[in-house]
């Protein structure tokens, strides 16, 4: 069969119940695709080719023996390039943890194997993802396949740009202030963040760690809940990890108020990014779909809690990198500080100096109250507005970057500006909702354009119901033949 | 607004060269402007919260991991252990 | 010695591990003395990825002190991160405890002298401990070995309520024993369990505000307390006395040279930058939980140093002694459970004999085949009279290996005093017969041949004559011949 690398996660396991093709066959396919495509594309930093074959024929064994196999059997799934696969290298795309082979599994890897998936290898990213546009790799930079001149979005950059490249049909992110989604919007995806607490984070390289969450990126709203599915719930190695049972979805948005909060449509949106939007808007609601104006009025302060919070917590999350136990080690003839300055300055590129600097600055003595402290109280009233605004709607409904995608270096010597794209999705991270991308149209240049629908917490159904609407009724998401 | 660079920097255990002060300096700056808009606060007890709470561990042991597993990033090692410049205090 | 126009002024920060069976954090086991790096796991060694999940044990343990302590216990409370960069913390930070410690505003009594003083407890938290580091110039380095890491602390924070290094010492006792008494932990101090940190300050008597204060840390004995506590007192007085101010500075004390020095200046203090640690959400101890662990509390070693005084009339030194020691207390007050000895004669056996057998086998009196009611039996027969202290040895040497009787084994090696007056009569006869200096000597006013004449009498009757009868029926033979 031609092209097995193109088909959907919810095909491919069509075909495998019904052994029409192998996992190994696919795993070929996809393998084939990656060979040909990825020097192009440059979305991984380390492939686990060999790995993922033998897994294909463990699982072509197991459904030959009629024993029962997973929800994701013999289907290739990449893993961003922070969660730890036992055995692999897990380097966020940094010089620091270049060399650094993960000692153990994340849960959400312990539970893709639980699951039979096949493992095809590490993506690549912003650098301990930290950025918008994967230009902070220290060792990959992804393109966007709709156009290889501009960034994927970040920093699940090389997820994006495999997912969208269809050499995989779905890859796992991380999302602490967009990661996910973003890039989904910038190459055209269905890009889900999870309620905080629905994944577990155990084995995700923190960044931020009150932000964070593992998600999935797919081209198919079914793709992207197939994922989910598989990855959800409680663990006993996160305390923030929450009993949570995935209740599926419908197609169906009849009678669902769709709320719509002014603060996100403001100037710095692109006025194309808002056409393809209320467009979007339009055909739920002639899906049967209620359209509630709401209001959000913490948003504009919901960025700087944002930079505040994720960088705070950034800087003592990082400091564990001190060429001791693991990854770089600058010079170490010079005595200890010398050991850990020359480590720290040499295996970090600056923007994840800049946070750390920023992040250690609204922590440090005397600061603390007018910055950190001031945050986590504005963190509460932007959760206490979302609580006020599902009493009116359902779900909320918004742009997921205000801009489509850029050209590399276009953006990234400002790092304000750049800051400026994560407006519409931080502030899910903030009240740690479920958001998801979903793809709306093209702009001029036939670069993708996202909304986002945002969900009340651990309601993932709800906005699968409204994506899969939205699918079903534009007929599917366009794919880049590439 | 003025950031002491080098102060931080000790802190955070980074070395900034000098011809890199002032981007850094400028670019702290305009961050710390973006992030000083935020309103005064009047509730003083946004540090804990009841309707967000985590669960506590049994006392069970979990078998360790393998030392050479656990050792095998590190720059240098010797006897078990994981070897690092003389520490002096 | 300390100028007595000076009066000192003392804070400790104990901490102490508690005996867990697992760290705070992770599964791995808290155990001293393990192959380096053996009880270790992504999660205590702080590698990427891995997550902290905190063990209920610590929390209960850690209340249990709190109410020894009479704090007030923070049912809701959280986990903060302690920021700072040194190769025994893997993590570049210390989940510890900052705003809103487990307990606080509690106090201890402790006895000094003939005082009782009462030392305020600022607070108790919970937090990780640090792993090692061994120097070791063979390897041209420091090796960092992390199976301490993650190991449970509490540290307790005194105000700075203790006036003497007598005081601290005895607060720090008394701190030791009821980690013992609550079972939470071996506060072995050799072998690191207990550590201490010591807040001093001079002031001239009288003065009633504090003077600055210096810290002092690696004081690790009771005796480096002692020692550590006057040495920089001294020293103090010796820069005030020469007009210097003194800086509030960390200094470190070196117990083999009996000397401290300073670690980091004001100007160096730390800047921890602590946070909430957001890996770890608020937590609630539930009221009926702090209710049914000040349930399960022990009597105390002060109160029960008083019940000793004051229902059994034992001294204070006695009473001290065993109430300090969680196992003599606990044997004592078990054989005093029966009711069928005097507490004098006891606490004398076991402060004796007891505890010499204990230390001389390096063992606690429980570890003794030894039974509370083979060792009530041996005393009340010695109350009764029926054996010496003589032939009681000979019992104790018995009931301290086997499970015997005493009085099958004062019939079996026929121990019993003899009270019969006719068989001590003839045996003080002869003996007086055979001593005729020794009686003129007596009559001479040498009296202190007595003894000499009562021990000839026990030596016939083997032991078993009863000395006192022994005693008279020699002045009445002496004086009557």
């Amino acid at each position: 069969m031609d092209k097995l690398y193109s088909l959907s996660a919810t095909s491919m396991k069509e075909l495998l119940d019904k052994k029409e093709v192998s996992s190994v066959e696919i795993t070929k396919s996809v393998i084939d695709r990656i060979e040909k495509t990825d020097k192009e594309i440059n979305a991984y930093i380390s492939y686990n080719f060999e790995n993922a074959l033998k897994q294909a024929e463990t699982v072509d064994e197991k459904r030959a023996k009629g024993e029962t196999v997973g929800v994701l059997a013999g289907i290739p799934v990449a893993v961003k390039d922070n969660i730890c696969v036992k055995n692999l290298k897990v380097t966020c795309a940094s010089k620091m943890l270049e060399n650094f082979v993960a000692p153990y599994n994340a849960t959400v890897v312990e539970k893709l194997y639980a699951n039979d998936a096949i493992i095809i290898g590490k993506t690549t990213m912003d650098e301990f993802a930290m950025g918008s546009s994967g230009e902070n790799s220290a060792l990959a930079i992804a393109k966007n396949p709709w156009d290889t001149q501009r960034v994927p979005g970040g920093s699940s950059s090389g997820s994006a740009a495999t997912v969208a490249a269809s050499q995989v049909p779905f890859a796992l992110g991380s999302d602490t202030g967009g990661s996910i989604r973003q890039p989904s919007a910038l190459t055209g995806l269905v890009g889900m963040k999870p309620t905080y607490g629905a994944v577990s984070r155990y084995g995700l390289v923190a960044f931020a760690s009150s932000l964070d969450q593992i998600g999935p990126m797919a081209r198919t709203v079914d793709d992207t809940a197939m994922l989910f599915g598989a990855i959800c719930g409680k663990d006993n190695k996160d305390a923030t990890s929450k009993n949570y049972t995935f209740e599926g979805y419908t197609d169906s948005v009849k009678g669902m108020r769709i709320g719509v909060p002014k603060e996100y449509y403001g100037e710095g949106v692109n006025p194309i990014v808002k056409e393809k939007v209320y467009a979007a808007l339009e055909t739920l609601k002639a899906q049967g779909a209620e359209i509630v104006d709401i209001t959000l009025p913490s948003t504009d302060y919901a960025l700087s809690a944002y930079y505040i919070i994720a960088c705070a917590e950034a800087a003592s999350n990082l400091g564990r990198y001190d060429g001791v136990k693991c990854g770089y080690s600058g010079n170490r003839t010079a005595g200890l500080d010398e050991m850990y300055e020359s480590t720290r300055s040499e295996g970090f590129g600056d923007e994840v100096k800049r946070r750390i600097m920023l992040g250690t600055y609204v922590l440090s003595s005397g600061y603390y109250d007018a910055y950190y402290k001031r945050a986590k109280v504005l963190q509460q009233s932007i959760a206490k507005e979302f609580e006020d605004a599902f009493k009116l709607c359902d779900v909320i409904l918004t742009p997921t970057s205000p801009t489509t995608s850029f050209k590399f270096g276009e953006k990234s010597s400002n790092p304000v500006e750049m800051y400026a794209g994560d407006i519409c999705t931080v502030t899910v991270n903030i009240a740690g909702l479920p958001g998801i991308n979903v793809p709306c149209g093209f702009d001029s240049n036939n670069l993708p354009i996202g909304f986002q629908i945002i969900g009340k917490k651990f309601r993932e159904s709800d906005i699968l119901t409204v994506a899969k609407c939205y699918e079903n009724t534009v007929g599917g998401f366009a794919v880049k033949e590439f | 607004m003025e950031i002491n660079i080098k102060h931080i920097a000790k802190l955070a255990k980074l070395s900034i060269p000098e011809d890199k002060i002032s981007k850094f300096e400028t670019e702290m700056e305009d961050i710390i402007k973006m992030v000083e808009n935020l309103p005064e606060i009047t509730s003083e007890s946004a540090l804990v919260d009841v309707n967000n709470t985590m669960e506590l561990r049994e006392d069970v042991v979990i078998p360790s991991s393998p030392r050479d597993e656990m050792i095998m990033n590190a720059p240098q090692t010797a006897a078990g252990c994981i070897l690092i410049p003389k520490v002096v205090e | 010695m300390i100028n007595n126009n000076y009066e000192i002024v003392v804070g400790l920060e104990v901490h102490a591990e508690l005996s867990t069976k697992t760290k705070i954090f992770c599964g791995c086991k808290n155990e001293f003395g393990a192959e380096v790096n053996t009880n270790v796991c992504p999660v205590c060694m702080g590698l990427p990825g891995t997550l902290p999940v905190l063990n209920k044990q610590v929390v209960e343990y850690a209340i249990k002190m709190g109410h020894a302590l009479n704090c007030n216990i923070n049912r809701v409370t959280k986990q903060d991160r302690k920021n700072y960069f040194y190769p025994d913390l893997p993590k570049a930070y210390q989940i510890s405890q900052f705003d809103i410690p487990l307990c606080e505003k509690g106090y201890l009594d402790i006895l000094v002298g003939e005082d009782i003083r009462r030392i305020g407890v600022t607070r108790i938290h919970i937090e990780e401990d640090t792993g090692k580091l061994i120097h070791a110039d063979e390897f041209g380095g420091t090796l960092a070995d992390y199976n301490r890491c993650g190991v449970p602390l509490i540290e307790i924070v005194s105000e700075p309520d203790i006036r003497s290094a007598e005081e601290a010492k005895a607060y720090l006792e008394t701190i030791r024993t009821i980690l013992l008494y609550l079972g939470i932990s071996d506060a072995k101090m050799q072998e690191g369990s207990i550590r201490c940190d010591v807040n001093v300050s001079v002031r001239k008597k009288g003065q009633t505000e504090f003077n600055t204060r210096v810290e002092m840390k690696n004081v690790n004995s009771f005796s480096a307390v002692y020692n550590a506590i006057n040495y920089e007192a001294e020293r103090q007085i010796e820069e005030i006395e020469k007009g210097n101010e003194i800086s509030q500075e960390t200094r470190r004390w070196d117990d083999a040279l009996g000397k401290n020095f300073i670690l980091r200046s004001k100007e160096d203090a730390q800047d921890y930058r602590y946070f909430p640690d957001p890996d770890l959400l608020t937590f609630v101890v539930p009221q009926e939980k702090v209710d049914e662990l000040k349930a399960q509390q022990p009597e105390l070693p002060v109160q029960k140093i008083f019940r000793y005084i004051n229902d059994f009339g034992l001294s204070r030194t006695d009473a001290e002694t065993i109430a300090l020691s969680k196992d003599k207390a606990k044997f004592f007050d078990e054989c005093m459970a029966l009711k069928k000895c005097d507490a004098k004669l006891l606490s004398n056996w076991v402060l004796g004999e007891i505890t010499r057998i204990a230390n001389e086998r390096r063992c606690e009196i429980a570890d003794l085949t030894l039974s509370v009611e083979n060792l009530v039996e041996m005393i009340s027969l010695i109350e009764n009279k029926t054996i010496s202290n003589a032939a009681a040895k000979t019992v104790f040497e018995v009931i301290v290996d086997k499970d015997e009787k005493p009085t099958d084994i004062v019939k079996e090696k026929g121990l019993a005093q003899i009270s019969d007056t006719s068989a001590l009569q003839t045996i003080v006869d002869t003996v007086l017969a055979n001593n005729e200096k020794a009686i003129a000597d007596y009559k001479s006013g040498k009296t202190n041949v007595l003894g000499f004449l009562v021990g000839q009498c026990m030596k016939q009757s083997k032991g078993q004559g009863n000395p006192a009868m022994f005693k008279e029926m020699v002045i009445a033979g002496i004086e009557n011949s």
